[in-house]
């Protein structure tokens, strides 16, 4: 690959400057902007902001049982919406790989699908698949299998659909990509050596795609940690998540501050979780 | 005999998951043609009614005026803005270029309901919260990844001899661009547009936060109907045609310029 530049560094720079300046101002600074307003605190019963530093927000969030109920119930529920989009995503990206052949496009088009439609369509969707009078349950009871409505809204069971439903492409994506550069003799060479299916994946397979994994599952587990629209309208109120708490004080209680705080709790959660994948990935790349 | 089976089973449950995958949206389309006011399956009858009601009702037909006027302006602004700078980072291959794809690419990697947090509580020290141009800022913003992405990706694979082989034949630099880079890279263009353009008119996550009552886009009236008053059948008409239209860009869009591949 040729390394010299076609065009002037003053041209590169007048280029790029608009896009870089744009995602300084409006993206990074208010990160920056967002931990210092978690140490003021609101001036009750108005919209302005005490600016003294206090650290009340954070002594609320890991004091109050309401918050710490909210964040343990938020942490397992991404932890075990990563596990199920795994389960899933493992054999439909491997069959993606090996067997879709003209199709992948297309299928690789239909699990970006809920990506570019939003939180908000296919959860309308869901409202209707999994409501009492909806599809699961119409469908169960005309067949006579079940009498009376399982309840699949306004629980856990919903919020967990809907948030597998809506990040497993996060998963798919990945692994698509580990998967297509994994050289098929290994497999092979593994079968005609004598191993069993299960062998072949528990000590080729998996091991050659951990990358793939560890990238996915970290996906799967930021999104679904952050998410508030899904468990909202799926959890009908009833299920209480770590960031509708935060939006919840952001858009009605009007307390920032707060609002901020949480989301830094937040942020320092899915630091965690990158540092775990970050440590998994070395040691990969040590073993190997 | 055994492998044939394993791979029949194998078969059945990529079938079932992508069913999983679409069964939503599938649902979401079947139930906009139910007669009744609530859905129900089996539905008792049929009907086009909610789709007519969603034509004529005002209040919808304003949202869906906003989210296209905002959805168009900030996928100009973040198209254009990401093609300069894409061009810019292969043509001029700077020593910076890692850091400035990462900057570009944040907001795919941070949550924006926490970014969007941040932004509400300053639009609100700057007073235009709840504006168009702050709406604009904000879906741009938010547009730019994905648009950012296609385009390096585009310029990747342009081969900088033709510009250089145009120019020693005597084009102009503007010449150049305009008979040579963009012919090549219309299709990245046309993809990072309608990728960039569905992104900000189904955002709801940042507009619910930081839309006040003036521009209420869509999705931001949807979601706060559906806490407030549950789900309403001419909605789900709306979201039908808004998920049909998504389908149909993305199946044209892989038909002409392989869309999926550039993702």
């Amino acid at each position: 690959m040729n390394q010299t530049p076609d065009i002037t560094p003053t041209t590169t720079t007048l280029l790029i400057a608009p896009a870089a300046v744009l995602m300084f101002g409006v993206f990074v600074l208010p990160f920056l902007f967002l931990v210092v307003l978690s140490f003021w605190s609101q001036v009750p019963g108005s919209l302005s902001l005490d600016t003294s530093l206090t650290l009340a927000n954070y002594v609320r969030i890991f004091t109050d049982s309401y918050y710490l109920g909210g964040l343990w119930t938020t942490l397992w529920l991404s932890g075990f919406v990563t596990l199920i989009c795994l389960l899933l995503a493992l054999p439909l990206a491997r069959w993606i790989v090996l067997h879709a052949g003209r199709a992948k496009g297309l299928l690789i088009g239909i699990s970006i699908l809920p990506l570019i439609c939003g939180a908000l369509l296919p959860t309308l969707g869901l409202v209707n698949l999994l409501s009492p009078l909806g599809f699961i349950n119409g469908a169960l009871k005309s067949m006579g299998v079940i009498q009376s409505s399982l309840p699949l809204l306004g629980n856990i069971t919903g919020v967990t659909i809907g948030l597998v439903q809506a990040f497993l492409p996060l998963m798919v994506l990945p692994l698509i990509n580990t998967i297509e550069r994994i050289p098929r003799d290994y497999e092979k060479a593994a079968m005609s050596l004598g191993a069993s299916p299960l062998v072949v994946w528990r000590r080729v397979l998996l091991p050659l795609m951990l990358p793939g994994i560890v990238a996915g599952s970290l996906l799967v587990f930021c999104a679904a940690l952050t998410a508030f629209v899904t468990p909202q309208i799926l959890g009908q109120g009833k299920v209480v998540t770590f960031a509708s708490l935060a939006y919840q004080q952001a858009a009605m209680v009007l307390d920032w501050p707060f609002a901020s705080a949480l989301g830094i709790v937040m942020l320092l959660f899915l630091a965690l979780a990158g540092l775990v994948g970050a440590l998994i990935s070395r040691r990969l790349a040590r073993g190997s | 005999m055994t492998s044939r089976f394993s791979k029949g089973l194998m078969l059945a449950g990529v079938i079932a998951i992508l069913l999983f995958l679409l069964a939503p949206i599938l649902v979401l389309i079947f139930s906009a043609f139910d007669g009744g006011n609530v859905f129900r399956f089996p539905p008792r009858s049929y009907s086009l009614r909610w789709f007519e009601e969603a034509l004529t009702h005002t209040e919808y037909r304003s949202s869906l005026w906003v989210s296209t006027v905002l959805g168009i302006i900030s996928t100009a602004i973040a198209v254009g803005l990401s093609s300069l700078a894409a061009f810019g980072l292969v043509r001029g291959k700077p020593s910076y270029r890692l850091g400035l794809e990462v900057l570009l690419l944040a907001p795919l990697t941070l949550p924006l309901v926490v970014w969007a947090i941040a932004l509400l509580s300053i639009y609100a020290q700057l007073g235009i919260n709840g504006t168009l141009p702050g709406l604009i800022l904000a879906h741009v913003t938010i547009t730019m990844p994905f648009a950012a992405r296609i385009m390096i990706a585009t310029f990747d694979e342009i081969d900088p001899r033709l510009e250089a082989a145009a120019k020693s034949l005597g084009a102009s630099p503007w010449h150049v661009v305009r008979r040579i880079t963009l012919p090549l890279a219309m299709p990245g263009l046309m993809s990072s547009t309608a990728i960039a353009f569905l992104v900000s008119f189904n955002d709801v996550v940042v507009t619910t936060l930081i839309a006040g009552a003036g521009w209420i886009t869509f999705p931001v009236r949807t979601f706060s109907r559906l806490r407030t008053e549950g789900i309403d059948p001419t909605t789900i008409a709306i979201a039908a045609m808004i998920v049909a239209f998504t389908i149909v860009v993305i199946v044209l869009g892989q038909r002409l310029f392989q869309l999926s591949r550039r993702f």
